[in-house]
């Protein structure tokens, strides 16, 4: 361990614990996937830095978007983010979910991910070579140092509006809201609060 | 056998054209009425193997054009030669404003999720078919989207850039 993190260890292990045992879930679209292997297998060994995959949202903390996020992807993915454990960080990888990318005039892709979960880290690229995906955690690593990385805690409290986001696509989502979403003007259900 | 089965196809049905591109390729294109029924003598002589049901629209002309590409697996084909071997497509335009086409299903069954497919991007109706339900997409589009007259850019900037961001 280095000696220069103990005083950071003493003061909040858990966060510590937290940030070098990111367990990672990947939701791989298109060429996305061509990328995740070597990262976590022997060539790049995305153990080191102490990422390692898990097999359900249920036991993940960080959530990797790599590759074009399509309309059914986006509905997986709301459903995903929604089950993962706080806290939890959202990494997307690859420029099509930050702007469209290459899909930026397609009829079924979605723009920008960020309208509708929130993202804390963008690792940009068409695609990133796998060394970005560990720069992108380095950097992930500061940012839970700094409490920077909140992406949970702004979904909780703008659920509202990514609810809304999200309904403007999908007329019929088909799960109750996770929060309560009363600030709504209509007013939202009582019901609604009691979430999953 | 492919110049003989080129004779028996133009002598079985009327308006059949075949003409033969390369050596191993040949290329039908039939009306609309005849599509099945040549569908299913080549189903018959050995063409087991659909391979794709494609859809092309001609917007100048008012049409969709279905194309079919079939190949024929050795085992089935008794007149199977090597240096023969035959990859076919056959070719039918439709209407464009009232696109129906029979359902080749019962002829070739994994013709279902093809057909389900240019049912969704293009609205072509299949009759027959029994589930022309969507296959790939969420949204419900007014003009469906590979339609040539379907505006990209509008779309994108009516539906998912007008949607506002959460923050800042």
């Amino acid at each position: 361990m280095d000696r220069n993190q103990i005083t950071k260890w003493l003061k909040s292990p858990a966060k510590m614990a937290n940030k070098y045992s990111l367990h990672v879930i990947y939701f791989c679209t298109g060429c996305g996937i061509i990328e995740i292997p070597p990262v976590i297998t022997a060539k790049w060994d995305a153990e080191r830095f102490g990422v390692i995959p898990v097999a359900t949202p249920r036991q993940a903390n960080l959530f990797l978007i790599a590759g074009y996020v399509s309309l059914k992807t986006l509905k997986a993915i709301i459903r995903t983010y929604e089950q993962m454990p706080e806290p939890k960080y959202t990494v997307s990888f690859g420029s099509c979910p930050i702007n469209g990318g290459m899909y930026w005039d397609s009829y079924n892709t979605i723009k920008h991910l960020d309208k509708f979960i929130p993202v804390d880290g963008w690792i940009a690229g068409c695609m990133p070579r796998p060394e970005a995906i560990f720069v992108g955690i380095t950097h992930l690593w500061t940012l839970i140092d700094k409490e920077m990385a909140d992406g949970y805690i702004r979904y909780r409290k703008n659920y509202a509006a990514y609810r809304r986001n999200q309904e403007m696509l999908f007329s019929n989502l088909g799960w109750p809201p996770l929060y309560s979403i009363d600030d709504e003007p209509e007013g939202g259900s009582q019901e609604a609060g009691v979430g999953k | 056998m492919s110049f003989s089965l080129k004779d028996n196809l133009e002598s079985t049905f009327k308006d059949v054209q075949v003409s033969m591109p390369e050596d191993t390729r040949m290329a039908i294109f039939v009306p609309r009425e005849t599509a099945f029924a040549v569908l299913r003598y080549l189903s018959d002589k050995g063409f087991d193997h659909l391979a794709l049901v494609s859809c092309v629209d001609w917007q100048e002309e008012g049409k969709f054009e279905i194309v079919y590409i079939l190949t024929s697996y050795m085992r089935n084909n008794t007149d199977y030669i090597p240096e023969q071997r035959l990859h076919l497509f056959l070719k039918t335009r439709i209407s464009r404003k009232n696109p129906e086409l029979k359902s080749v299903i019962d002829v070739f069954e994994n013709a279902e999720p093809y057909e389900r497919e240019i049912h969704e991007l293009f609205g072509v109706h299949f009759e027959g078919h029994p589930r022309l339900i969507p296959l790939f997409l969420e949204r419900e589009y007014e003009i469906p989207p590979f339609r040539k007259d379907f505006d990209n850019r509008k779309y994108v900037e009516e539906t998912f850039n007008s949607i506002p961001s959460v923050e800042d």
